[in-house]
């Protein structure tokens, strides 16, 4: 007890410091939004490097129940593979409803001319009006975005790029969905600029850019490119640079895709507008 | 005893008005934020015993801080800054020691003794508020920067404002 007063005693400074000094932080960390959230931040960070090695501990110790469960499965599902090769004379009948469920239909095309190095880039395909393309149909390249029709003749079309300063494509990121317009900034036909996404959300290099459902053109899903660089505009909003997955100067086949309810939609959609 | 504490309290009072009214309204860049109250602990006399200097840093900080809308930032840099007066004390006291009863003042002890000590208080006192304010150490010499320039105006203020306590 004396001991511990005399430490007491010895050291009452610098406990009425640390007192006050722990009361101020708090009190900072507690009523500032920025303090709050930059501790939670580092918080989460050091409990989340923990939680993953433990969790990694974890599944290595479960791997052999795992592999049971595995092994019995295969045994489940070779013994039932025998029995439908066996039963040879059951018909099977494939019923695909188009009407109902088909929204893009494809044809397939050939690049007859193409640029890469103006400001206003397009290309020529060998397919027309005759082969059942339309104006402001999509052009997709290997499932990745290339341009979009804005002529035809009976035997050709001609698309707009992706690298051309007036097209304008409506892209999300795929991990989060925020949505931005996606543009060629005429420098590189490697990269295109995204802009549009604010700056509180959370963007990383590497992260895929893909198409959303709003433009009625391009189905939901198609991939654009992959996030190369970040960094904050002037404004609230992210400059991010998009590496394309199309290289636009081995263009040789492409995929034309028409909305079969294109004019459906659109039909509606002005009426409130 | 009453007499002096009233007058230092009158001196705080128009440190921190003079701080809330006038200083935390300069916009200068964005780098250069004088912070004179600090002198409220520079000035307060030396027989203060440890504890009571913390508990009136603590409060001053806090005042600060209510109505800059900023809790704890300022009550956490004063208070370091109220805990490491008796060292910076300790570790530049003139020969012959501190005169009991008198004033922490440049009049008292020249302003060789005063300049020295206003810097290192306001350096830590600066140096602990910027840092609580970026609250992390990425573009740690952008703070640095911060820090040094806003000290150096702070101290030209805390000159300043000892000239003229002198010549009256």
């Amino acid at each position: 007890m004396r001991n511990l007063l005399n430490f007491l005693l010895r050291y009452n400074n610098l406990i009425v410091f640390l007192i006050l000094e722990g009361f101020s932080l708090i009190l900072l960390t507690g009523k500032n939004e920025y303090h709050n959230s930059r501790m939670v931040k580092t918080m989460t960070g050091i409990t989340r490097g923990f939680d993953e090695r433990i969790s990694n501990a974890r599944n290595y110790f479960n791997l052999r129940d795992i592999n049971s469960k595995l092994a019995l499965e295969n045994a489940l599902l070779r013994n039932s593979l025998k029995q439908m090769a066996g039963d040879g004379d059951r018909m099977i009948v494939e019923v695909n409803d188009t009407t109902n469920h088909q929204v893009y239909h494809y044809i397939s095309a050939k690049i007859i001319n193409n640029s890469v190095n103006k400001q206003k880039n397009y290309f020529t395909i060998d397919k027309g009006t005759l082969q059942g393309v339309r104006v402001d149909m999509a052009v997709t390249s290997g499932n990745s975005v290339a341009g979009i029709i804005v002529g035809c003749s009976e035997n050709f079309s001609v698309a707009i790029s992706l690298l051309n300063l007036d097209f304008r494509v409506s892209a999300r990121i795929k991990t989060n969905g925020y949505f931005g317009s996606l543009s060629w900034d005429g420098h590189s036909y490697r990269t295109a600029v995204l802009n549009d996404i604010p700056q509180h959300i959370s963007v990383s290099v590497g992260d895929t850019i893909e198409t959303t459902s709003y433009s009625a053109i391009f189905p939901e899903g198609i991939g654009i490119g992959t996030v190369t660089d970040v960094k904050p505009s002037g404004s609230d909003f992210y400059f991010i640079r998009v590496g394309l997955f199309t290289d636009f100067k081995k263009l040789a086949y492409v995929d034309v895709i028409g909305s079969l309810k294109r004019t459906e939609r659109l039909g509606l959609e002005n009426k409130f507008q | 005893m009453i007499n002096s504490v009233f007058r230092f309290g009158l001196i705080a009072a128009v440190l921190i008005l003079f701080q809330l009214l006038v200083l935390n309204n300069i916009q200068f860049s964005g780098f250069v934020n004088p912070y004179v109250y600090i002198m409220i602990i520079l000035l307060l006399p030396s027989l203060t015993p440890a504890w009571a200097l913390l508990l009136i840093s603590f409060f001053t900080g806090l005042v600060i801080d209510l109505f800059s809308g900023s809790p704890g930032m300022h009550a956490s840099a004063t208070v370091m800054a109220g805990f490491a007066r008796p060292y910076v004390l300790r570790l530049i006291a003139p020969r012959d020691g501190y005169e009991s009863g008198s004033d922490l003042s440049m009049p008292a002890y020249g302003l060789r003794w005063f300049f020295t000590y206003a810097t290192i208080i306001i350096v830590i006192h600066h140096t602990t508020l910027f840092f609580v304010e970026v609250f992390r150490f990425t573009d740690f010499f952008r703070t640095i920067l911060r820090i040094l320039l806003s000290s150096v105006f702070t101290l030209g203020f805390v000159l300043l404002i000892e000239y003229y306590r002198k010549g009256r």
